[in-house]
């Protein structure tokens, strides 16, 4: 398991090179530029060429593709992240402010999809044909064509028609103020978990029915073992494995990308300062957040496959 | 029966009266909470462009001249930190006679070294120091400051602008010590003279201002404090409004946003209208063929019918009034009657469209001709007047295809010329000739101007306008410039005037809306009816 653990880690190294790379190059070929969303943007006529060259020049972009890129990736190997092209502060402490949010966005949503879609599934799957099983479906079918961000704005017009009443529009850290905390994260968090829970729902389900008809099953049934010990026991850790790499590539993606979710709730979340960010062209900020969400995707990944060893025995790393 | 009748009215009027004089008179207290649409990237207003900097950081500051809060039209200057002003006979020299007793935020006192430093910055700014506006200003030949409270702008020609030009919003005036030993200092910190302290700024999400309790002038600000809460979205701005958790956001809504508001909140909100200081234009580029022909482009611009748009898109978009270079119903904007003269003004649209045909066949353009429209990819108002605009020239027998280009990589082609014909945009701080015409100046004086021409005749109205004091006379060579522009050469299409509409929660008063979402944003006299 030892060797495997450093074997996959400095396996990221490569993977996370070329993310380096090709970031790098891609938002060099997108036109546009920071100092043109900076000043241009707003129709102003009084911007002189000279100054866009001198704040071209402050930025470092007047430089050599390859100059800039050595400096950027020197900086990145020493966990310095530089400085944003829009706002000149330090890129560590943009992150910073809006990972708080992310973060427990993405634990509220993934706890809601986790605690719907494992029993759910698993209630789907033994009560399998019986209306309860069809109620499940439409459930998760429902969730399945339904955006989070369209039930977020549904739900914001209910609250709004119905009780004339919006969540908080600023974020307050859940050890300030608890209550406004979950007064503002509890809805996104509902409309973004119900969407993922449908997944995992299904997922659950096939991969319960499918060990519900496992030998080893109907011999523990035959021995005349209670079906919830069974289930809990032994089918559950075997139908569980891919719906933990479902929620837990979910989870992930829910760090950075809940853009239009978080528009909809005005979270101020790093999806939103990865729209932003690219919508200005500020090349170190979106370089940054491609890195954070490439690293955090590669941990998720990694975290999961030793997951499967401990959650199955026959699963052996060398 | 008439008597009761004349004692009901005499006592109606009198509660009105009353009530009216209870509403005038400002109550203090209360936050007053805002989104806004736009997060500046620094603080410092001499450099930045963006309306995102104005609404949340003005209230800190105060400038040189500001325009009367209660000035509808957005265009009549009022004393602000000069308590008043005079000009030499000769035009030349404009001395400000500052307020006493004013401190900045630091508790130093404010005097006309920080006027001068301030401006100096804006005007002569050293090395390494950006500044947007410097362009502006170049007629100033120097600034003094020969007593504490006096500060003398010399300029270098006569001009008709220069006192409206102290009038922006921008020009903070920052303490000269700061300034004197770190340039940059106000890009990342905020100290000004307002009516409100920095509480803070949590990036992405809010700033924060406090009540000035040393505030020079004295009784104001009314509110205790303010939120500026950023907000992209403009459905999470309607719905912070709707949801009484905003009072205003200062920048403007869309008809059906207003009408959503409205019918929500019934007499909880006010809805204030202006033209707005913004327009799409048609940039024309003279370096392609037929384009370079002007019979094509005045057909191009025979071929809109303006008078129904206006009555038409303005129920969709954020647009109304047929305009020309100027915003109407200010000053300087021709007349309707005398506008509807110039081509693609008339009102009868079918002569109009008869016209457009001819000039394309006498040009050699054939029936079906296609080009690329480029279009600016912001849904509101881009995308509705794309729309239209295709539909008018298809009406002349053109085929237009529309290219759609995101936001932030729009001005590329633009600015290289890579394109034919496109979506342009202006907007300004305030309504003033020489800052709205500035934009159609030859190519060799304004790289914005993405028509890419050159025109000597039209360069020389604009600097005899700019020079010209009397408001007639200046009056008149606009209009000979606006007939050239689009007209005579058709150089430049416009569109629509914008239209501002700002529906608020009743409960703010104080605040009148103008033609610029750039003014009005100090909040000194802003107040809460609570």
């Amino acid at each position: 398991m030892g060797p495997y653990i450093v074997k996959r880690l400095l396996a990221m190294i490569p993977t996370l090179l070329g993310v380096a790379i090709l970031i790098f190059v891609l938002l060099r070929i997108v036109p546009g530029d920071v100092v043109e969303a900076r000043f241009l943007a707003q129709g102003s006529q009084f911007v002189s060429q000279d100054l866009m060259n001198e704040e071209r020049a402050k930025l470092g972009l007047d430089k050599p593709l390859w100059q800039q890129f050595t400096t950027w990736f020197a900086g990145l190997a020493r966990f310095d992240f530089g400085v944003s092209m829009w706002t000149g502060g330090p890129i560590s402490e943009e992150i910073k402010l809006r990972f708080a949010l992310s973060l427990q966005l993405a634990i509220m949503a993934s706890t809601i999809a986790t605690l719907l879609a494992i029993p759910l599934g698993i209630l789907a799957a033994v009560k399998q044909d019986t209306w309860i099983d069809y109620a499940v479906r439409i459930f998760s079918i429902a969730g399945l064509a339904t955006p989070s961000f369209w039930l977020g704005i549904l739900m914001i017009l209910v609250m709004l028609t119905v009780f004339k009443w919006i969540p908080p529009m600023v974020f307050t850290p859940f050890w300030v103020d608890p209550w406004q905390n979950l007064a503002q994260l509890i809805w996104p968090a509902l409309a973004v978990g119900y969407r993922y829970s449908a997944v995992g729902t299904r997922m659950m389900r096939s991969a319960m029915l499918e060990v519900l008809r496992e030998d080893y099953i109907r011999t523990a049934r035959a021995k005349g073992l209670w079906l919830k010990l069974i289930l809990a026991r032994h089918a559950l850790k075997n139908a569980i494995l891919p719906v933990l790499t479902i929620i837990s590539l979910e989870f992930a993606f829910l760090l950075g990308g809940l853009v239009v979710t978080e528009q909809v709730f005005n979270l101020n979340g790093l999806g939103m300062l990865f729209v932003e960010a690219i919508a200005r062209r500020d090349y170190t900020l979106t370089q940054a957040l491609v890195m954070l969400v490439a690293t955090t995707f590669l941990l998720v990944n990694f975290f999961v496959d030793i997951a499967y060893a401990w959650l199955d025995p026959r699963i052996r790393y060398r | 029966m008439t008597r009761r009748f004349a004692g009901l009215v005499a006592l109606a009027a009198a509660a009105l009266l009353s009530t009216t004089l209870q509403a005038q008179s400002p109550k203090n207290g209360g936050e007053l909470v805002f989104p806004v649409p736009s997060e500046p990237p620094s603080y410092d207003g001499h450099r930045e462009e963006t309306f995102g900097l104005i609404h949340p950081i003005a209230p800190f500051y105060n400038t040189l001249l500001r325009v009367d809060p209660n000035d509808k039209s957005g265009t009549k200057p009022a004393p602000s930190l000069a308590e008043s002003w005079t000009v030499s006979p000769d035009g030349l020299t404009y001395t400000f006679k500052l307020h006493k007793g004013v401190k900045f935020h630091d508790g130093s006192e404010m005097t006309s070294k920080d006027v001068k430093a301030s401006y100096d910055k804006i005007i002569f700014p050293p090395a390494g120091v950006g500044s947007s506006r410097k362009g502006q200003y170049a007629d100033v030949a120097s600034i003094d400051a020969p007593d504490p409270m006096t500060v003398v702008f010399k300029l270098k020609e006569k001009s008709g602008s220069f006192s409206t030009s102290l009038l922006s919003p921008y020009n903070f005036i920052y303490k000269a010590d700061i300034l004197a030993k770190d340039m940059h200092w106000y890009e990342k910190n905020i100290m000004g003279t307002g009516p409100f302290t920095f509480v803070e700024h949590v990036k992405g999400s809010h700033v924060v201002g406090k009540k000035n309790p040393n505030y020079w002038d004295k009784g104001k600000p009314h509110l205790d404090s303010f939120r500026a809460i950023f907000m992209r979205d403009s459905a999470a701005q309607v719905a912070a409004v709707r949801g009484e958790r905003a009072h205003i956001q200062f920048r403007g809504f869309s008809p059906a946003e207003r009408d959503s508001i409205v019918s929500s909140l019934g007499s909880k909100v006010t809805v204030q209208e202006s033209p707005w200081d913004c327009i799409l234009m048609v940039a024309i580029n003279h370096e392609k063929k037929p384009f370079d022909d002007k019979r094509v482009r005045r057909a191009l611009s025979l071929a809109l019918d303006r008078h129904q748009a206006s009555q038409t898109l303005s129920k969709i978009a954020i647009v109304k009034a047929v305009a020309g270079v100027q915003v109407p119903g200010t000053p300087f904007a021709t007349p309707p009657e005398e506008l509807n003269k110039l081509a693609g003004y008339w009102t009868d649209v079918e002569k109009s469209r008869a016209e457009a045909r001819r000039l394309l066949k006498e040009a050699g353009v054939a029936d079906g001709f296609q080009f690329t429209f480029s279009n600016r990819g912001i849904p509101m108002p881009y995308e509705p007047l794309g729309v239209w605009l295709i539909d008018q020239w298809r009406r002349v027998g053109l085929n237009v295809k529309q290219e759609v280009i995101e936001a932030a990589a729009y001005y590329t082609p633009l600015r290289k010329g890579d394109f034919q014909v496109a979506m342009d945009f202006q907007c300004g701080y305030i309504v003033e000739p020489d800052l709205d015409m500035y934009k159609f100046l030859s190519t060799d004086r304004n790289p914005a101007n993405y028509g890419r021409y050159k025109d000597p005749v039209l360069d020389k109205l604009y600097d005899e306008q700019g020079r010209e004091t009397d408001p007639e006379k200046r009056k008149q060579i606009i209009r000979q410039f606006e007939k050239r522009l689009l007209d005579e050469e058709a150089h430049y299409l416009m569109t629509l005037q914008w239209h501002r509409i700002i529906p608020h929660s009743a409960k703010v008063k104080g605040w009148t809306v103008t033609p610029s979402h750039y003014l009005n944003n100090t909040l000194d006299t802003v107040w809460l009816d609570q």
